[in-house]
């Protein structure tokens, strides 16, 4: 390992002061050669990967790439779920100059033919069969793409025979023959902090994704912000599983990684997901508000079928833990609070976390969407401190972090360090800083409307600050409805209040200029399909589950409630539970699982209709 | 789906067998033959010796008659053991699973036929024994891999849901490493959705681990969607062999499913059976 950490000497200065991703990287694996960079659990064991093989085999790809002709400026695409060749590619992509460009899993093959047309890709990453599939099926369409290299090539029968493809292990020895890490070092010292070195797609709840372009300087602006105002440093540990095409897990996986020098681990993912969060058990760990319903729908469920005087104990000490955190969030934190705190550690917080893989954890994060007081409160209680964050891919997710000491729920927390912060005229969030992106790839039009004269990022979202400084988010302008009446409604204030019942999964408020609100809902399957079985109901399918009088009793109970507390204009005076799951592949929802509200409006029409 | 070519020597070659009971004749001369790499499935009514078949091929039966060669060794007169060794692997109508071991371990009993260590050597841990354990352990987690099975694999099977232990049983077939598997009515008993998942995994058993493999099922939709050929039994007797669209439209074939001749509605009936499974499938999720 010296040897590459002499060959690493000439750009390696201090990670600090290194001006791109890769130099970073370079330096880490000169200075700390053998200390863990990445974790995998490969065929059921953790396997390790120290910084020196992370830079050796980054540079394998990045002169690789050169190999294949790839050049200052082109755009090299990735298309995988999280693994540790993800971030070797995505380095060793950027250490030479080229674009690197992230496709979602899930994405449906016509989605990467737009992605890979529109970026102008020239080499593919495919991470196994099923991706290589869905390139191959629109790879006529795609003149500019040149190779794609497969991570693991089983069951990839063309391997051999069609030209186009390559095994990403002779992809590697290509670029070892090609210059490796002497060359790639060369390459990587020409990257500067105004070059453009990843587009992300940005969901597109709003026609076709646009994509933004981020340079060196928005990327690295985010390391000291987040060892400002977290203090990341490498003694945490974190594991990748939101997808790393999005700006918010790129920067925990591989931006902040880099910069704070902590472990990134790859677990196995999908359903094991419960598991990978058992077995690592971070220290910080950033979510979206899906994540943490869903932690929080486990227990309740896990709760509900235990005896009840465990039950009894459970409700107990998580109201002590909810009136010791609010006091906590105030500021008010004092000695009663320490000892009810103690005794609902030991009792009870402590293996509940343990359990839900919490145990360690210092930061968690909830953003990308807004999240419901009640989910952030649970979590408070049982000692998990969650702060929303506001941010968005044209602000490399920069704009607001809730304060430790002065949590005040319902707001997205104050600027970060580095952030300004202005409500324009109508009401739309501005924000300026270093993380303000290039500009959208072939969008001349969206970049004059997403960036004025003065350097201010038109976020698209409409919102207050108080005299505090803290932010609170009405909704994205284009969503807020203006019923027949004449009264503006933020759909996702509403959508939020359902959703805090463990039975809806997802809600869509339709009310755009008509008399009242209605609302879809898909119900959640696990939830309420266990629900079903306790109180004796058989069901087959989920349009069976759906068609079920008391499971439409169930969930009018949940719009009851949440009715309750809202103004006469804002309830929801009919709904409708949808028979399928929405999903990415049918275009109903984004990657990550935000709604299209267009495309429901257009598949749901008659349904809406029934309801006026 | 690996083309069926007469070019390639076929692997198991099962030549004029009989089979009787006392007085009942359950195999009456069946001969079949079954290319590497292809997917062979028997159909047929219940009783029409479809299992007992496969009881031949891995020599819990020994025929009367005939003589079943896999790839030149003639597998007839020798024990079930030896088949296995003989890379001939089998999963079961009703599971052959050990409710209290968790998955991990029924997928290593699997491996058992190839384990050469003894057990001192085991038992004291040494240095062979431990390099084959680190191995065998090794090719379980491929299997639990491809059958994605990462999430139960430290449960006791017992306590899984149906479908998912009927995978286990399949993950157990596989581990022996075979050259040809025989699955038993493998999505027996399952919804729509667990026969989906499982035409996945076999479907991509073929794909990407290139086995040979015999299929009996009722299932027609499977049969015809997985199948490379088909060999369709009555009463013991094979009647049609061939491509399933040529199977599913062979007089004798339908008239042994009704127990009548084939008129045009029959075999109209015929097709909706055949055929309806079929279409809920293509329009859902789809095998491929």
């Amino acid at each position: 390992m010296t040897a590459v950490a002499e060959r690493s000497e000439a750009v390696a200065g201090d990670p600090e002061s290194a001006s791109s991703l890769p130099a970073i990287l370079l330096a880490r694996a000169v200075q700390t050669p053998d200390r863990v960079a990445l974790r995998s659990k490969d065929l059921g064991r953790w396997r390790e990967v120290d910084y020196a093989t992370l830079a050796e085999r980054s540079a394998a790809v990045g002169m690789g790439l050169v190999a294949l002709g790839v050049t200052v400026g082109d755009a090299v695409a990735i298309h995988a779920e999280n693994r540790p060749e993800w971030v070797e590619a995505d380095l060793g992509i950027q250490g030479i100059g080229a674009v690197a460009v992230g496709v979602y899993p899930t994405s449906p093959a016509a989605e990467c033919e737009y992605l890979l047309g529109h970026s102008e890709s020239v080499v593919l990453f495919a991470e196994d069969e099923e991706q290589v599939d869905k390139a191959l099926e629109v790879r006529a369409n795609l003149p500019r793409l040149r190779h794609i290299v497969v991570f693991d090539a089983r069951g990839v029968r063309s391997i051999d025979e069609d030209p186009m493809l390559l095994r990403y292990e002779e992809f590697l020895a290509l670029g070892r023959d090609n210059g490796g890490l002497d060359r790639w070092r060369d390459e990587v010292a020409r990257v500067g902090p105004e070059d453009v070195s990843i587009i992300v797609y940005t969901s597109g709840t709003t026609g076709p994704p646009k994509g933004a372009q981020l340079c060196q300087r928005n990327l690295l602006s985010a390391i000291s912000t987040y060892r400002e105002l977290y203090d990341v440093s490498r003694h945490d540990e974190v594991l990748s599983y939101l997808p790393l095409c999005h700006i918010a897990e790129r920067l925990v996986s591989v931006i902040n990684a880099l910069g704070a020098g902590y472990v990134v681990n790859f677990g196995e993912g999908g359903e094991s997901f419960n598991t990978d969060l058992q077995e690592v058990q971070p220290t910080f760990l950033l979510g979206v508000p899906r994540v943490w319903e869903k932690m929080l729908a486990g227990v309740t469920l896990r709760v509900e079928d235990s005896s009840r005087l465990k039950r009894a104990f459970y409700r107990f000490w998580l109201a002590q833990g909810h009136t010791v955190a609010e006091h906590r969030r105030h500021g008010r934190f004092g000695a009663l609070d320490r000892i009810r705190h103690a005794l609902g550690w030991a009792l009870l917080y402590r293996s509940l976390r343990t359990k839900l893989g919490l145990g360690r954890i210092r930061v968690a994060l909830s953003g990308a969407a807004p999240i419901a007081p009640q989910v952030l409160e649970y979590f408070w209680s049982i000692g998990v401190p969650v702060r929303e964050g506001y941010g968005q891919t044209e602000n490399t997710a920069q704009a607001t972090g809730m304060p430790a000491d002065d949590v005040r729920l319902g707001t997205v927390g104050t600027a970060i360090p580095g952030v300004e912060i202005r409500i324009a005229d109508d009401g739309e969030i501005l924000t300026r800083s270093d993380g303000v992106f290039v500009g959208y790839l072939k969008n001349a039009e969206a970049n004059a409307e997403t960036i004025d004269a003065e350097g201010w990022l038109h976020t698209g979202d409409v919102g207050t600050v108080d005299a505090d400084g803290y932010l609170t988010i009405t909704d994205r302008k284009k969503d807020i409805i203006i019923t027949a009446g004449g009264k503006n409604i933020s759909p996702s204030e509403i959508e939020n209040r359902l959703k805090v019942s463990p039975f809806v999964q997802e809600v869509i408020v339709v009310g755009d200029r008509r008399k009242y609100l209605t609302a879809l809902v898909a119900v959640d399957p696990e939830m309420v399909g266990n629900w079903c079985t306790r109180e004796g109901l058989s069901f087959t399918t989920l349009d069976d589950l759906t068609k079920k009088p008391e499971v439409v009793a169930l969930v009018q109970g949940v719009v009851d409630e949440a009715n309750a507390e809202l103004a006469q204009v804002e309830t929801i005076k009919q709904f409708t539970l949808l028979s399928k799951e929405l999903d990415h592949g049918d275009g109903e929802v984004t990657a990550t699982q935000k709604v299209k509200r267009a495309a429901i409006a257009r598949d749901y029409a008659d349904v809406i209709e029934a309801m006026y | 789906m690996a083309p069926a070519t007469t070019s390639v020597p076929p692997m198991l070659t099962v030549t004029d067998v009989v089979l009787r009971f006392g007085g009942v004749t359950a195999l009456d001369d069946v001969s079949f033959e079954v290319y590497p790499g292809e997917l062979f499935a028997i159909i047929g009514p219940n009783g029409a010796g479809k299992t007992s078949m496969f009881n031949c091929l891995n020599a819990v039966y020994v025929p009367q008659q005939g003589k079943i060669v896999l790839d030149g060794d003639d597998v007839t007169g020798k024990k079930p053991a030896e088949t296995a060794r003989m890379g001939i692997a089998r999963t079961f109508q009703n599971l052959g699973l050990f409710a209290n071991l968790d998955v991990i371990d029924n997928l290593m009993l699997g491996r058992h036929n190839r384990m050469k260590t003894g057990f001192l050597a085991g038992a004291l841990w040494l240095g062979r024994a431990r390099r084959e354990e680190i191995e065998h352990r090794r090719r379980v987690e491929e299997i639990i891999e491809l059958l994605e099975l990462q999430v139960v694999r430290k449960q006791p099977v017992g306590l899984l849901p149906y479908g998912v232990q009927k995978r286990i049983e399949l993950g157990r077939a596989l581990a022996m490493d075979p050259r040809l598997l025989l699955l038993d009515e493998p999505v027996a008993g399952m919804n729509l959705e667990e026969t989906q998942d499982m035409a996945r995994y076999i479907i991509e058993i073929q794909e990407e681990l290139g086995l040979t493999m015999i299929l009996v099922e009722h299932d027609m939709p499977l049969v015809m969607d997985l199948a490379d050929r088909v060999m369709a039994l009555d009463f013991g007797t094979p009647i049609a062999t061939g491509p399933p669209a040529e199977i599913q439209d062979n007089p004798r074939v339908i008239e042994a499913y009704l127990g009548q001749p084939a008129d045009a509605t029959a075999r109209d009936a015929v097709h909706h059976v055949l055929e309806s499974r079929h279409h809920a499938e293509t329009e859902g999720e789809g095998v491929r």
